[in-house]
């Protein structure tokens, strides 16, 4: 298997020598999200990448919102070939025709994903390479038991160690949209999920930014909150006893996707980065270094990973997605009703 | 001629930078604040801010912390900086020095400092709890309280040594005088100290008062989300929602509030000058 996978690579690099002799390598161009990520990103896709396919790689840091942007402003002569979105602004990108559609075929690896990763493509935006899940952080030395469902917030037992994120803060927005549908609202009514909040505002603690939330575990002896599972991971390694679980109303997450920017000359290595992005081993690696969930069925964790990120099919099956453009457009009223709400 | 010239070179970079660095970006706020969702001129911002009760209560919030942080700053401020003006020139500077030396360190690593004090299981919560005075869980944090603490701590040294260059400059035989027509040491510093040292009291309070309208470090980490005040209401709508047009028009509305504020306290220490 591997010999031929390097076989047909050697085949492929001889054949662009002769495409374009003494020409400067093939290049391509792409976003990251900087920091940590960035660096990760290089590590698992971008410099294995380069290798295998002898081509240039250029990154630039764009946050999503930004790299949108760039997008549009580009629309005449854009300069990304690969554009990578994680607050669901594919949706809009394919809408306004800045990415094209990819179809399965054209990425061999796009079979071994679950159908989540892949639905997107109908729409043409391109496939979920990684999933960042919304769930319970709680203290498993502290809290007197182990959550279950998202209601368990609401759950006497926690009562005054209850941490709750700012709706300013992505992960913020996702758990409290969780907690209004638990609670029998939509994006559309969240008066539910409002005065479910109210319930808990006299006894929780609200923060409104990842350092804060960890400051809240370690000092002020927070039991639960719910939060992303790759946050829980960061507590970890700073030596906290912090686990995280799936509520069994369901996982929203945030969806990392790697999308085709359209009107580009070289779209066919541009597949095949996103083609490498979606494969086992590099989705393996993300589990490993951030504990992002894969998209690929294929990917090979080992137990104690697979228990630190949404993997198998039951695990999966409870994720789910608020639509990415709904919640953009109910951002702000939300934001600005929650801090009329939160405010004392 | 040759004067005025000579003047406006020396001057030059100052304005220069005052120019660019002040009224351009104040011009650029103002414009922004009159801008619409549509780019048409409005004043919609102005009234979805001043109709709104949740708002105003943060306008509220803003005034009466400030007032409070600024008197506790005079009524501290002024006892110290009498001592520092009485005692050797030697131990005035070492006073002085403990003064400025807060001052050294960032204001941000400062008001972690008071987080790790004021938080659960901190020094100062854990003392009023062996001291029976409070329960286990009680924490200052997310308080108004932490919030003036914390202001006071960042202003005094401004507040004092404004009070403390003009009380050096009362002339000590006054009170010599006071005291030797009968008057007590409380009555001294009533009519004799306490009014010559106004125009100091004034100008340091001025200072601690626009300083802690304006603050949003310091009232962000100890307050928390929970208690909004104006600069960090500004600082959420420019850089969490994005709305740059709301954002400019509470500045707007926080610059003149300072300014309608300033006006009586440069009238009356005006007149004390004059």
């Amino acid at each position: 298997m591997f010999a031929k996978v390097s076989r047909t690579t050697a085949a492929l690099a001889l054949a662009a020598i002769f495409i374009t002799p003494a020409a400067a390598k093939d290049k391509l161009v792409i976003n990251s999200y900087g920091g940590a990520y960035e660096q990760i990103h290089r590590k698992l896709v971008i410099e294995p990448f380069m290798k295998k396919y002898d081509v240039d790689v250029q990154v630039i840091t764009a946050y999503s919102a930004d790299a949108l942007a760039q997008l549009r402003a580009q629309k005449a002569a854009p300069q990304y070939d690969v554009i990578h979105f994680s607050g669901g602004q594919e949706v809009v990108a394919a809408r306004e025709g800045l990415i094209s559609p990819i179809k399965a075929e054209e990425l061999p690896n796009a079979k071994d994903l679950y159908p989540f990763a892949v639905e997107g493509l109908a729409r043409g935006e391109g496939p979920v390479h990684a999933v960042a899940a919304i769930g319970l952080l709680y203290n498993k030395d502290t809290a007197p038991k182990k959550p279950t469902r998202w209601a368990d917030l609401w759950d006497p037992a926690y009562k005054d160690h209850v941490v709750l994120t700012d709706l300013s803060n992505s992960y913020g927005l996702l758990g409290f949209l969780m907690m209004n549908k638990v609670k029998g609202g939509d994006i559309k009514n969240p008066d539910p999920g409002f005065n479910a909040v109210k319930e808990l505002l006299g006894s929780a603690v609200i923060v409104s930014t990842s350092p804060e939330l960890q400051q809240n575990f370690a000092q002020n002896d927070a039991w639960i909150a719910p939060y992303a599972q790759d946050y829980a991971y960061t507590l970890r390694k700073a030596g906290l006893p912090i686990e995280f679980v799936q509520g069994a109303e369901g996982t929203p997450a945030v969806y990392l996707t790697a999308n085709l920017v359209a009107n580009r000359p070289n779209q066919d290595l541009a597949k095949k980065f996103i083609d490498f992005s979606i494969s086992p081993e590099v989705q393996e690696g993300w589990a490993r270094e951030l504990r992002y969930s894969p998209t690929n069925k294929a990917a090979k964790l080992d137990d104690a990973l697979a228990k630190e990120v949404v993997y198998g099919d039951k695990a999966v099956a409870g994720l789910m997605r608020f639509d990415p453009v709904e919640v953009d457009a109910a951002r702000a009223s939300l934001i600005e009703r929650w801090k009329k709400l939160i405010a004392r | 001629m040759r004067d005025r010239l000579e003047d406006l070179s020396l001057a030059g970079p100052g304005i220069l930078l005052l120019a660019l660095a002040f009224i351009l970006p104040i011009v650029e706020m103002l414009r922004l604040s009159f801008v619409g969702t549509d780019g048409s001129v409005t004043v919609e911002h102005f009234v979805r801010f001043l109709s709104d009760p949740y708002y105003l209560g943060v306008v509220w919030r803003t005034i009466y912390l400030s007032i409070l942080i600024t008197a506790i700053c005079a009524a501290v401020g002024f006892p110290l900086a009498y001592v520092m003006a009485r005692v050797s020139p030697q131990l005035r500077l070492w006073l002085i020095v403990l003064v400025i030396l807060p001052l050294m360190t960032s204001v941000v690593v400062r008001t972690f400092g008071w987080m790790v004090l004021l938080g659960r299981g901190g020094l100062i919560p854990v003392v009023l709890w062996k001291l029976g005075l409070a329960g286990r869980n009680f924490t200052l944090m997310h308080t108004e309280a932490a919030i003036v603490i914390g202001m006071v701590q960042v202003l005094l040294p401004f507040t004092t040594l404004s009070i403390l260059g003009v009380i050096m400059k009362i002339d000590r035989r006054l009170e010599e005088a006071a005291r030797t027509m009968g008057a007590s040491f409380l009555a001294t510093m009533c009519n004799v100290v306490l009014p010559l040292a106004m125009p100091g009291i004034l100008a340091g309070s001025l200072l601690a008062f626009t300083l802690s309208v304006s603050s949003f470090i310091t009232p962000s980490l100890l307050g928390g989300v929970r208690l909004p005040v104006v600069a960090g209401s500004i600082y959420e709508s420019a850089t969490k929602t994005l709305e740059w047009n709301f954002a400019a028009a509470q500045s707007v509305i926080l610059l003149v509030g300072v300014l309608i504020v300033l006006m009586p306290y440069i009238r009356l220490s005006e007149r004390r000058h004059g």
